[in-house]
């Protein structure tokens, strides 16, 4: 059995609180040069300031990155020079929780990945389930699954549009998409009985069926959610300051982004029209008559209209949900705890940033033997680094909420 | 211990403060008596001698003092009205619909440490907020709020205002770099560069009207415009007073052009490592500056405390209670009885649960309100500086409202735009309004 | 299940594979030696009838005898999920080609796989770890990984310590992992 290995014999910063430490090592802590030589041909080429550069440590308790996110970015002047973001400010290491806990438990692990599209992170493990047991799931159960998945999509679009006007500086724009969230969010907990972390998908189905609040709920939300949604994106779409810094900001062509391996969103505004519910279909989207939009022009501006018109469709599927669904049970028969037999499996589903996907093994215990999760925020920020190089301070934030990633994701 | 201690000891906190004030006060009554006996009259002749000096420390005096209501007054509305915007409900706690909420930020911004990071340049650092905080009150002295109610009035007092309104970079510029924090570095080059390239379009923008008027006292600019609505200067210089209104809103530091302080950018720019009073210095300077903003455009295009139609004041109102004789006592006594019993009678009759002697107290509260509304009528209708003030505010706290309004619902612009927009734009659409003025003065003057 | 898919992969990659190709649900699985994942999946992502353009899934996994790399590919000419397996990486050094020449953003998938198992990604320019502080020294999803972990004296019963979950105890337990990632 190998020991750990010990890579790196770094030294800890020293503290600032030590009376020791004479202020001009004090000034050292301040700067965000590590204290260790570069290790990598990346951080060595990174670390070296070359002249009227600097360093500009933003995050972790910046207002303004989303979540702990801390990126350091090298400028001059105003303008960003190089970006180097610095993740595990937020890692639980969900992977690891997941190989100790049963099948039944892992689901609800995956939760707080996406804290913002909870039903999304469990749809995909879900799948890679019922294929590792051969479990047939009811169709009332995948129509529930769409629907709500569909209202989910809305929620975290609409948040989106906020949180992308206000890293531009726009303040009414988040309150407004809030009601929308708030609304969707409510009827999902008279549906799951709870308002961020739903835990709804099960093996073989879903936890309950539609209940009478769920649907008075979106019904009332349906018959004014076209107009509430064409208002608030009126605040924005028609405001001048707004389009001319979104527009042609942070451009990513499409060679581009399937080097960067984006999905979602992200690579249909640059014009591929890659989504997994059509390009690779699962539970009931085929049946489902809907539109894949995309966009060309590959800048902020268009991930942030592309994800309005996915809201437009979104809308279309819920409809086609409540009208096509069909009675039946919501969970199929299984058993309390499952034990798949040895094997593997991979599922993958779109979801409203990209493809979140689960790679399980199943050594026939009733815990997996490894769950790798794979999601969308993880991949998308990283090509930050990739557009920052040449904008301004203030683009830093703008470029990487128009990627929309969510530090519970990439954290994991 | 001594009886004077245990006496002392026995005390409860009011009455120990009450014996050392009740003995501290007779003392200095009576120092001050003797004092007054002694050279008082000197002092009083020295004062009527130099009225222009006294007349300066008390208008300093009292602008300082008005500052502070006036800028808890504007956070309030902006907490409210950005709150209505935004759907939510905003202050609604402390006083009548929250109003009182920016009273306790006051206090707490008070009460709260004063830290100094490591590393900062101290004296600078503490200098900072109050070089931004007078250089605003400087320049709030020579803004007319009435007939006969400003602080001081140069001939050359919107050069002053000028002058005072571009120190206030050099307070952010202080911060800024006294700070030793990168954001606030940022924020304080971004407050220069701005303030530097908005301050030229915006005084070429007003060296329209001083055309007009042939002066640069801000007293005489508004006499100007007397008369109706059609005297003020928006309507013979429509371009200046969109140009200047847009560069005072950069002057300003607010939205859109609230780069020095951007918090999805810089966290908070200069103002980062600052914190309790100093910070609240440079909280009230900002607020501080919308007023004087506001009041500027008013003052410069909008006719200052003029009506928009022809005033009639001072309005004489003449009343000779004497020629009632018998009349005047027969009024006294059963008037307000009889107003009282009328203006109760409706409550009376309408809500049939309500005693005959909680009606009577309604009518006596109304009464009351009506004799106050009415004797403050008549002093609106009687001083000329009444008036303009209420004109004044009113005009005023329309504009304070265009900033509050535009921070709700404008974006940030980007530093380039932002730089682009005041060089490329505004200073040669500020040339041509001077250009044209100029010419049509000089080919209407032939 | 494709068949063609099969038929096409056998074709291309005959000598190159080291178990047979396998298809269950939607998903077809090769396994490769460590050294050859550049050449195949170069031919991959460039062949014309094969085309998988979109690398979705990059994953490191622990057999207990032995480190994979799991690659997850799409292309739009098949239905089909395509899992590559390197096999067989040592658990002493792990070491495997980059594949950041042909998908930049695999550089912080194999940062993670790095940062979890150790596996040294060759030809990555950036391999650092990412989610861990610099200074950590162990490899967390390894499976021999040790973490004294307070659960296991907690007085609730039936929490198990984390270390000792999938430990392979006996051989009955090594024959079953090995069926799960060996085939």
């Amino acid at each position: 059995m190998t020991t750990a290995r010990s890579p790196f014999d770094i030294p800890a910063h020293a503290s600032s609180d030590d009376p020791r430490v004479t202020l001009d090592e004090q000034l050292g802590v301040f700067e965000p040069i590590p204290p260790y030589p570069p290790r990598t041909e990346r951080e060595a080429e990174f670390y070296t300031l070359r002249d009227g550069e600097m360093f500009l440590n933003m995050g972790p308790q910046h207002p303004s990155t989303h979540g702990v996110l801390r990126v350091v970015l090298k400028i001059d002047g105003e303008k960003v020079v190089d970006i180097d973001p610095v993740l595990g400010y937020l890692h639980r290491g969900v992977e690891k929780l997941c190989e100790n806990a049963d099948y039944h438990q892992a689901i609800c692990y995956m939760d707080p990945l996406e804290y913002i599209s909870s039903l999304f992170c469990e749809w995909s493990p879900v799948i890679a389930f019922e294929k590792l047991h051969e479990v047939q799931v009811p169709r009332r159960a995948e129509y529930i699954r769409v629907l709500s998945g569909e209202l989910n999509r809305i929620a975290s679009h609409a948040l989106f549009m906020g949180w992308f006007a206000l890293d531009l500086g726009g303040l009414t724009p988040i309150l407004w998409s809030f009601i929308e969230r708030d609304e969707i969010v409510e009827m999902l907990a008279a549906l799951t009985g709870q308002r961020m972390l739903f835990n709804y998908f099960r093996i073989g189905g879903v936890n309950g069926d539609l209940n009478h609040e769920f649907m008075s709920r979106l019904g009332t939300w349906m018959s004014k959610a076209t107009n509430q949604i064409n208002s608030n994106q009126a605040l924005l779409n028609e405001n001048e300051i707004f389009v001319r810094r979104a527009r042609g900001l942070g451009v990513m062509d499409t060679q581009t982004a399937l080097r960067m391996c984006l999905t979602g969103p992200n690579l249909r505004a640059t014009g591929v029209p890659f989504d997994i519910r059509r390009a690779h279909p699962y539970s009931v989207y085929p049946e489902l008559d809907f539109d894949i939009p995309t966009r060309t022009e590959g800048d902020c501006l268009a991930r942030y209209l592309l994800r309005m018109d996915e809201v437009k469709q979104s809308l279309r599927i819920i409809d086609q949900c409540l009208h096509e669904m069909p009675d039946g049970p919501v969970m199929a028969k299984l058993p309390r705890l499952i034990r798949p037999r040895p094997g593997r499996a991979y599922a993958a589903i779109e979801g409203p940033r990209g493809q979140y996907s689960s790679y399980v093994i199943s050594d026939g215990t009733d815990q997996p033997y490894r769950m790798r999760i794979h999601d969308p925020s993880f991949i998308h920020l990283q090509s930050v680094g990739l557009l920052m190089p040449g904008n301004l301070i203030a683009d830093t934030m703008a470029i990487m909420a128009s990627l929309d990633p969510i530090m519970g994701g990439v954290d994991k | 211990m001594t009886v004077v201690g245990r006496t002392w000891d026995r005390l409860t906190i009011p009455g120990k403060v009450l014996a050392v004030v009740i003995p501290l006060g007779a003392i200095l009554t009576i120092g001050l008596a003797i004092v007054i006996a002694l050279v008082g009259g000197a002092v009083v002749q020295f004062l009527a001698d130099n009225l222009p000096l006294v007349r300066f420390v008390v208008a300093v005096t009292v602008v300082l003092l008005m500052t502070i209501p006036s800028a808890f007054l504007i956070i309030f509305m902006e907490m409210k009205v950005i709150a209505l915007m935004n759907l939510r409900y905003g202050p609604d706690r402390v006083g009548p619909f929250g109003s009182a909420l920016s009273v306790v930020h006051g206090l707490k911004v008070l009460m709260k440490e004063d830290f100094t990071p490591t590393g900062a340049d101290v004296p600078v650092f503490t200098l900072a907020p109050v070089v931004v905080y007078m250089a605003s009150v400087m320049a709030l002295l020579v803004l007319p709020f009435a007939p006969g109610l400003f602080g001081q009035d140069f001939n050359i007092s919107l050069l002053f205002f000028f002058a005072m309104g571009g120190l206030t970079v050099v307070g952010l510029l202080m911060a800024g770099w006294s700070s030793f924090n990168k954001y606030s570095l940022l924020g304080g080059l971004r407050s220069a560069a701005q303030v530097v390239s908005y301050e030229i379009p915006l005084i070429l923008s007003v060296v329209g009207v001083i055309l007009l008027a042939g002066t640069m006292s801000l007293n005489q600019i508004v006499l100007g415009q007397a008369g109706n609505l059609f005297d003020w200067y928006i309507w013979r210089q429509p371009l200046a007073f969109v140009i200047f209104f847009i560069a005072v809103t950069a002057e300003a530091n607010r939205t859109p052009f609230d780069l020095t302080e951007a918090d999805s950018e810089i966290v908070a720019g200069f103002a980062t490592e600052y914190s309790g009073m100093r910070f609240g210095f440079f909280f009230f300077a900002e607020y501080v500056n919308v007023f004087i903003a506001s009041g500027l455009t008013v003052a410069l295009f909008l006719g200052g405390w003029n009506a928009p139609f022809n005033w009639p004041f001072p309005v004489t109102v003449a009343l000779d209670p004497g020629g009632l004789g018998v009349g005047l006592l027969l009024l006294i006594a059963l008037g307000p009885p009889l107003a009282v019993l009328i203006l109760g009678l409706p409550f009376y009759l309408l809500n049939s649960r309500l005693p005959f002697w909680q009606a009577l107290v309604i009518g006596f509260v109304l009464f009351n309100l009506l004799a106050v509304a009415a004797i403050l009528g008549l002093a609106f209708l009687s001083f000329d500086w009444v008036v303009g003030l209420l004109w004044f505010m009113g005009k005023t706290y329309i504009f304070v409202f265009t900033f509050v309004w535009m921070r709700g619902t404008l974006p940030r612009v980007r530093i380039d735009q932002l730089m682009g927009f005041a060089w490329k734009w505004l200073l040669p659409a500020s040339l041509v309004n001077l250009f044209v003025t100029a010419l049509a003065i000089l080919v209407l003057a032939k | 299940m494709d068949r063609a898919l099969r038929k096409c992969l056998e074709a291309h990659f005959g000598e190159r594979l080291t178990g047979p190709i396998r298809q269950r649900n939607d998903e077809t699985e090769m396994r490769i030696q460590p050294g050859d994942v550049p050449e195949v999946l170069l031919a991959l992502h460039d062949d014309h009838e094969l085309r998988f353009q979109m690398l979705s899934d990059l994953a490191g996994v622990d057999t207990g005898s032995a480190m994979q790399v799991v690659y997850h590919l799409w292309s739009d000419t098949t239905g089909d999920w395509l899992r590559v397996i390197a096999d067989g990486l040592s658990r002493d050094d792990p070491r495997v080609p980059s594949v950041t020449f042909l998908w930049k953003g695999a550089e912080w998938m194999e940062r993670e796989a790095y940062d979890m198992f150790g596996i040294a990604f060759e030809g990555n320019r950036d391999l650092r770890r990412i989610y861990m502080p610099p200074d950590y020294a162990s490899f967390p999803l390894r499976k021999d990984f040790f973490l004294p972990d307070d659960a296991s004296r907690s007085p609730a019963g039936g929490v198990r310590p984390m270390e000792q979950t999938h430990g392979p105890t006996n051989a009955q337990d090594e024959a079953r992992i090995r069926q799960a990632t060996a085939g």
